[in-house]
């Protein structure tokens, strides 16, 4: 596998160029390479799936196989999430889908790739589905996202529709180790099952914390380095926020709730996703009580866009936690 | 209420010996009108709080004395040229009548009340003005206020003979309010008499507003009747407020409370969420006091800036959180200040600065700013505070300062 020596986080250092390189997901490599024998015949195509499973990284695969090492010249990306009003569609997408009909030379089209187009605004939307459909003898478009049903029909029905799920742990486990085999260090197996545990399917995850975790010591990592890495550098400590809450301490939990918001300036929506997203990680609890759960943040997560402050409205959320830690006291 | 008239009015003293306390400063003053107090400022300054007989001295004495009073309070303009227009006559001449012997008239005295009210802008000018007077002045100058202590009145303090007032003590004002009522044959507990005594602080003229409010005809004023009075122009603070909303029996009790309150509610409602954990250890307790007070915040979102009317329905969520378990009660020491000060860690530089972190991240590794912060800031700013490569921060193209920011990102 062709490595990219000069980047250095490894998630862009590993990234695969070629569809032949690509862990797992071989139904729709498959399917894609079918497409690339004769590039005019491909479709815009629309990648929905949960994050780190490879939507962007095929995605990149198809501007290399397409246009080779200048594939930069003839592809415009976008992340609808940093740009996601209608100027941006307006503007850029459509200045650049009408260069592209002067010619690229040999290329066949030019490639647009939107990423996280599930964030783009319905009026922005609206505006593009115009754009692939008087732009397609020129360009063909990519888009990327994790739910397919925030994008407006019109745009599925234009596009061919990929579904990535879950990545496979023994494809993860094995990649990880090639990783580090390339590095340099040996990589305790019980480690690489921690590491590939923790991400739960999402591949970028679980690189990022292998190369945190190689930087803890050099040569080898074993199974207690990573777990000081998923308890340092973790994204947050939601879940210790969370434990502490249903334990009673909540004091304790609002502590860690003001960490988590002061260290990384989260907003109170985003610390709310996360602690959805934890909940359901927590073996300990049983799906009824993750149920239950789900059902007061999701009251939560209403009454935070209604309300004027986001810190008492968590707060609340962590009382009520505190309360159904107490009422299963028994059991948990 | 009787309405006929004010008894502040009716009572007011007309003699020097009516004004009840402060016997000292009367007699102070009186020695300085009279010219038996050795000094030699023409100009004195009466300072104490209110309504304890300031301007009744002057007004009792101007009448004993025989003196004309021209006065000039905060509610006329006190600028040089209003202070000149007015005062500079009167006190440039002794009225002839104060020749005429053995009669009373001693001609004018220049009373300016209120001096500190004289204000910065509108009244430019006027305290060197009342200075320039005071030096030319061949009549008596008076001054009232109730703070001597502010900036613009040290000129005018080094011209004056300071003569102090305290507040009135409590038995005087009680004697004082048995003597009125019984005028006004207002029967009275002597326990209600004393409450309102207390409750003004020393202030008389507010303590005869209060007899008159609560007392009816045929009635006999209890102390149950004089439970409902508020401190009189006492600003009820955030921690008394706070205090009594933690330990309110009962949701009225509660209301009252807030009504009369005159804290920022944002900022009350931050404190209330902050001691909740402190008033309530009963989980059971706090997850409903802070459903309540959930639904307070979100009635403080739909108010906006222009929906004050749903004003009543954030402060009865409120209530209803305060009065949750109002058997549970124990005293608590209150957190302060508020402890979401951390947040403040995310001043405008800083978040921009970790904005253009997460750009630089983003370009490299191919994802949104959100997700860079959310799935790479976490690792990179491990990765570099373990092992300091210089190799990555060329590649991310870090400035020395977003480096250091990232090393020096807190560590839970």
């Amino acid at each position: 596998m062709a490595v990219n020596e000069e980047a250095l986080m490894w998630v862009e250092k590993y990234r695969p160029k070629s569809l032949n390189e690509v862990v797992d997901l071989h139904d729709i490599t498959e399917s894609l390479k079918a497409f690339m024998k004769n590039p005019k015949t491909m479709p815009h195509l629309m990648f929905a799936g949960i994050p780190g499973t490879g939507k962007t990284t095929l995605a990149l695969c198809i501007a290399h196989e397409l246009f080779g090492p200048s594939w930069k010249s003839f592809t415009l990306e976008l992340n609808a999430s940093d740009e996601r009003g209608i100027d941006t569609v307006r503007e850029r997408i459509k200045d650049f889908s009408r260069y592209s009909r002067t010619g690229f030379g040999n290329a066949p089209f030019g490639l647009i790739i939107l990423d996280e187009c599930d964030q783009m605004t319905g009026p922005a939307q609206t505006a593009l589905r115009r754009i692939m459909e008087t732009s397609s003898r020129t360009s063909r478009f990519i888009l990327i996202c994790n739910q397919s049903s925030k994008i407006i029909e019109p745009i599925q029905s234009r596009c061919a529709i990929f579904r990535f799920s879950r990545l496979d742990r023994q494809a993860m486990i094995d990649h990880v180790q090639w990783i580090a085999q390339q590095e340099n260090f040996k990589l305790e197996p019980a480690a690489a099952e921690k590491i590939v545990d923790f991400a739960e399917g999402d591949l970028r995850h679980a690189i990022n914390a292998l190369q945190t975790a190689s930087a803890y010591k050099e040569g080898y990592v074993d199974e207690k380095t990573v777990l000081l890495v998923i308890g340092e550098a973790s994204p947050m400590q939601v879940q210790k926020m969370i434990r502490k809450a249903l334990y009673g301490e909540f004091m304790e939990a609002r502590k860690t709730m003001y960490e988590i918001m002061g260290s990384f300036g989260f907003s109170g929506t985003e610390i709310i996703r996360q602690i959805q997203r934890e909940i359901f990680k927590m073996s300990d609890l049983t799906p009824e009580q993750k149920a239950e759960l789900s059902n007061i943040i999701g009251e939560y997560d209403y009454r935070l866009t209604q309300g004027a402050n986001s810190d008492i409205q968590l707060s609340a959320l962590l009382a009520q936690f505190a309360k159904f830690g107490n009422a299963i006291g028994e059991t948990y | 209420m009787r309405i006929d008239i004010l008894w502040v009015e009716k009572y007011r003293p007309k003699k020097i010996e009516d004004i009840v306390g402060n016997e000292e400063a009367k007699a102070t003053f009186v020695e300085w009108l009279t010219g038996k107090r050795k000094t030699t400022k023409k100009a004195v300054l009466l300072y104490g709080p209110p309504g304890v007989g300031k301007t009744a001295l002057v007004n009792a004495t101007a009448k004993e004395f025989g003196f004309t009073i021209i006065e000039m309070n905060a509610s006329d303009t006190r600028s040089e040229k209003a202070v000149n227009e007015i005062a500079k006559p009167a006190t440039s001449y002794v009225a002839l009548d104060a020749f005429s012997g053995g009669t009373k008239g001693k001609g004018n005295m220049l009373f300016l009340d209120e001096v500190d009210g004289i204000a910065g802008n509108e009244d430019r000018g006027g305290v060197s003005a009342i200075i320039e007077i005071v030096e030319k002045s061949l009549v008596p100058v008076i001054m009232a206020a109730n703070d001597p202590d502010i900036d613009k009145l040290r000129p005018l303090k080094k011209v004056c003979l300071l003569i102090r007032f305290h507040q009135v003590r409590i038995p005087l004002i009680i004697a004082l309010l048995q003597k009125i009522c019984l005028l006004e044959h207002v029967k009275a507990e002597f326990e209600a008499l004393e409450h309102i005594a207390q409750n003004s602080k020393g202030d008389v003229r507010s303590a005869i507003n209060d007899l008159q409010s609560l007392s009816e005809e045929n009635h006999v004023l209890t102390l149950q009747d004089t439970m409902g009075l508020s401190s009189r122009n006492k600003d009820i603070s955030m921690d008394e407020t706070l205090r009594g909303f933690f330990s309110a029996k009962s949701i009225d009790e509660v209301s009252g409370l807030l009504f009369r309150s005159s804290v920022d509610y944002d900022e009350f409602l931050m404190s209330v969420s902050d001691n909740l954990p402190k008033r309530y250890t009963n989980p059971e307790e706090l997850a409903a006091a802070f459903d309540l007070v959930s639904q307070a915040d979100i009635y403080r979102g739909r108010i906006g800036t222009e929906n004050w009317h749903l004003l009543k329905y954030f402060y009865n969520a409120l209530s209803e959180a305060a009065a949750v378990a109002p058997q549970s009660y124990k005293p608590f020491e209150l957190i302060t200040p508020p402890i979401r000060i951390i947040t403040l860690f995310w001043t405008k530089g800083k978040r921009s600065m970790l904005d253009a972190i997460c750009r630089k991240i983003g370009a490299q590794c191919h994802v949104s700013h959100s997700k860079a912060k959310k799935d790479f800031v976490p690792y990179v700013k491990e990765i570099l505070q373990k092992k300091k490569s210089s190799a990555l921060i060329d590649w991310f193209k870090f400035t020395p300062e977003e480096v250091d920011f990232l090393i020096k990102m807190s560590k839970y």
